[in-house]
């Protein structure tokens, strides 16, 4: 049996393709008829991009009995898909050009492709992160990572008394200390690239091979805190990538708005009457 | 010295009765009935005497002919004793919700949801001079003050009961935290009734033996009868059948009434494991009866390799056995042990009707519908490798990890559990913000808790079944809304004694230290910060249900009720 979440999206996508078929067919229909068609399919977009930001509104209201925020993203994510549809036939398929139209067009498209990769991201990260374990709130995160470097220190520290020997508190000094102190490897993470891991993780065992039993099992607890704090690092970064990706399409959007708003005033002040048809 | 204004009296469960005003004459002419009078003061504490829990957990109550003293559906959590007059018990299937006057639980104004946006305090964690005070007291339940009129015709073909002074009722659901079984209204023009919040009846029960005894076969000359009714398989039985099955029940009574604690204890040892439960019914043993679960939950289970495989988790109004005994009641020749184990969940209580009665009283007039399918042959023969198979689908969907997951953390507790798919989950926090937003910038859950196959059950309120953080609550602060059945806090008679938080399992309650408007602590007079007890209120008062559900863009987030598998199994696959 088909799943509820594939069927709703090729309902969605089928909806959409008709609508932009639907579009593109109307738009072809009245370019003979009516001299100004720009007009129509400029309120239109505007009506559209309205609509989008409203999305963020909903958000801003989540006593009100407005819908899903579920439901509004999918919506949102379609709708959008067909203003770049509208983006298209407002524009007639040619680059503005005119500097500041040229310059909102841009910022339509990059709050669109913004958008779209806000979407695919937010579809890929979750997994990742669930895959990889470590599960931390993001504003905790610098809490656990504090104490688990304090852990690690106390127990270099307390090895020195143990097993007699400075070897595995020099070499915490020298090659974890570091590491365990401040986030690391944010980009790789992103990139899913696990060397940094394997080069510390190869060095404790080249170390390991010298050490006595219990300076070895002091080793291995700070193996595991190694292990422990890369996790970590790996959540703080994707879950930063969805947060900071926000802070990309939403002010887009806005300054796309005031700029759209200008675009409208600049076209009705040297219209000189244009639209009457 | 003036009192700083941010210092408030600390209040004790005696600072909260259930009547303020409860007058001395009531309480000397209550004292001097039975079974009070009758009852050995030597029994009861000295801290707390007999006296004292009349006086702060009783109240008298006055109605009128034809008004609703509790509707069946409704959470209630006191019983009553008539002191004069009479009432009339409405058996099942009862009277229609148009009837009873029942309407959904006070919503905001429009007005004031709205406001939200700018009404909300900036410091966290405010309340009110009214929240602070300790009104005392306690709402009326809410059928309280609807009056059936031409009461004959209403109640139509629905059989009745009168219960005259001196009687009981209401005592299970107060007790058991079920909701009530039956309407009750007076059937006097002026019926007196003494109201016992089920903290006092606790307490009383406690001490005396006799009223605990009075109480049980009251259970069995009232309540019996109307709980068999409520299986299906009993639905078709006439008065005389249903006596005969009756007189043959067995009570069954497992685990500890408050569970919480032992079960904590366990969680942290790590030993909560399907082998230190108690074995309700053993897989391959015969079947001697049919067991109803009436009140707490038990786990299903199938021997599998050298241990036990979760199959499901059975609450109240479940049944354990009835498909063995059927098949061997149709076909004797080929006679089937249980084919699976019920083993103890916390707190179970349960009934026992022997297989002899089900043969000879129950199975012959049953209609087929009712009946179980005979076991198929494929059915005995299930493979070991694959039990799963046998529940119908959503075990095998859910998995067997997740199963156990959900059994051993005691999750199948909760009506409304938040759970949170990690796979579709970007941790925007955007339900957190959310369940702020709706109330007063304080979020009411934390989104963390224990994950198994990717699935994290928040520490969220799950608004359990059976609500264990209500028995320690000296107040009733912490109590069921009668309506819609979501567990509650009156900050008004919260005293802050954190018994709720202690006993929850989930750790879905969090104490936290009261403002005043202005933004200062609370403190009593020992400088001692006054604490409050808040959690997840299911947005009862919102419009549109729990925001943090509603805000969830991904449909990571869900408020699940886990008593209803099939749904869960259908979400997880969705």
């Amino acid at each position: 049996m088909m799943r509820t979440t594939i069927k709703r999206r090729l309902s969605g996508m089928v909806l959409l393709v008709a609508a932009v078929v639907a579009l593109f067919w109307g738009h072809r229909q009245l370019v003979p008829v009516m001299r100004h068609l720009a007009y129509l399919t400029g309120w239109l977009l505007l009506a559209v991009c309205l609509f989008l930001t409203a999305y963020n509104a909903r958000k801003k209201l989540p006593f009100l009995p407005l819908g899903n925020s579920r439901t509004w993203l999918q919506i949102h994510a379609y709708v959008g898909y067909f203003s770049l549809a509208l983006f298209f036939a407002h524009t007639g398929w040619r680059w503005p050009s005119g500097a500041f139209e040229a310059v909102l067009a841009s910022l339509y498209l990059a709050v669109a492709a913004s958008g779209v990769a806000g979407l695919v991201w937010s579809r890929i990260v979750p997994r990742r992160l669930t895959a990889r374990g470590c599960e931390a709130l993001y504003e905790r995160i610098p809490i656990i990572r504090r104490k688990l470097a304090e852990d690690a220190e106390a127990l270099a520290l307390a090895s020195v008394a143990t097993t007699r020997s400075t070897a595995v508190a020099d070499f915490y000094k020298l090659h974890l200390a570091g590491f365990l102190g401040r986030p690391m490897n944010g980009w790789k993470h992103l990139a899913e690239v696990r060397s940094p891991l394997m080069r510390i993780e190869a060095r404790i065992a080249d170390f390991d091979r010298f050490l006595a039993p219990d300076q070895r099992k002091v080793l291995g607890e700070l193996a595991v805190m190694v292990v422990q704090k890369d996790g970590l690092d790996y959540q703080r970064s994707l879950q930063l990538s969805l947060k900071l990706w926000l802070f990309v399409h939403i002010p887009l959007t806005y300054s796309l708005l005031i700029l759209t708003v200008l675009h409208v005033v600049i076209v009705f002040a040297f219209s000189g009457g244009a639209g009457a048809n | 010295m003036d009192t700083p204004r941010n210092q408030v009296e600390r209040l004790g469960r005696q600072d909260n009765p259930f009547d303020p005003e409860f007058p001395e004459t009531d309480l000397d002419r209550i004292a001097a009935l039975a079974p009070f009078k009758d009852m050995d003061p030597a029994s009861f504490p000295k801290k707390q005497p007999l006296r004292m829990i009349l006086q702060s957990d009783t109240r008298i109550r006055r109605f009128k002919r034809g008004e609703i003293i509790v509707r069946a559906g409704d959470y209630g959590s006191s019983a009553f004793m008539i002191v004069g007059g009479d009432v009339r018990v409405v058996l099942p299937p009862g009277l229609p919700d148009r009837v009873l006057g029942r309407r959904e639980p006070a919503k905001r104004s429009v007005f004031r949801a709205v406001a939200q946006l700018w009404a909300n305090h900036r410091n966290p964690e405010v309340r009110t001079p009214e929240e602070l005070g300790g009104g005392g007291g306690a709402d009326a339940e809410s059928g309280s003050g609807v009056f059936l009129q031409d009461v004959p015709r209403l109640i139509g073909k629905n059989k009745t009961v009168t219960l005259g002074p001196g009687e009981f009722f209401g005592e299970i659901a107060a007790l058991s935290r079920m909701p009530r079984t039956a309407t009750i209204l007076c059937d006097s023009d002026d019926a007196e009734l003494l109201e016992i919040r089920w903290q006092g009846l606790r307490d009383i029960l406690k001490h005396d033996p006799a009223l605990r005894a009075h109480i049980d076969a009251l259970y069995r000359k009232n309540t019996l009868s109307n709980a068999l009714r409520s299986f299906p398989i009993f639905q078709h039985l006439d008065e005389e059948q249903l006596f005969q099955v009756a007189a043959q029940t067995q009570f069954g009574t497992y685990g500890e009434y408050d569970w919480s604690g032992d079960y904590k204890k366990l969680a942290k040892a790590g030993t909560n494991s399907v082998d230190k439960e108690t074995v309700i019914a053993q897989e391959g043993d015969y079947p001697d009866g049919v067991i109803f679960i009436r009140s707490g939950f038990g786990r299903l289970s199938k021997r599998f390799g050298s241990g036990q495989r979760t199959l499901n988790y059975l609450g109240a109004g479940r049944w354990f056995g009835l498909r063995e005994i059927t098949h061997n009641w149709r076909d004797p020749g080929s006679a089937v042990p249980f084919q699976f184990s019920l083993r103890v969940i916390g707190y179970t209580h349960t009934l026992f009707v022997p297989t002899r009665v089900m043969e000879q009283v129950v199975l012959p007039g049953a209609p087929n519908a009712l009946l179980p399918r005979p076991l198929t042959p494929d059915e005995l023969d299930v493979d070991d490798d694959d039990p799963l198979k046998e529940q119908g689908g959503f075990a095998q969907r859910i998995g067997p990890e997740l199963m156990e997951f959900l059994t051993g953390r005691r999750i199948f507790n909760g009506t409304s559990t938040m759970v949170i798919d990690l796979a579709r989950c970007t941790r925007c926090d955007d339900c957190v913000r959310a369940c702020a937003a709706t109330h007063d910038n304080n979020p009411r859950f934390l989104r963390q808790g224990p994950v198994s196959s990717g699935i994290q059950v928040a520490q969220s309120c799950m608004h359990c079944v059976d609500p264990v953080c209500m028995i320690g609550c000296p107040t009733g602060a912490i109590h069921r809304d009668a309506s819609a059945g979501d567990v509650v806090i009156n900050q008004a008679t919260c005293i802050g004694c954190t018994s709720c938080a202690n006993n929850c399992p989930y750790d879905a309650i969090r104490m936290v230290e009261a403002r005043d408007p202005g933004g200062d602590f609370v403190t009593d007079k020992e400088s001692r910060p006054i604490l409050k007890a808040t959690k997840c209120d299911h947005c009862i008062d919102q419009y549109g249900g729990p925001a943090c559900e509603r805000a969830c863009p991904h449909d990571a987030l869900k408020r699940m009720d886990m008593t209803r598998l099939d749904t869960f199994a259908t979400w997880l696959n969705r």
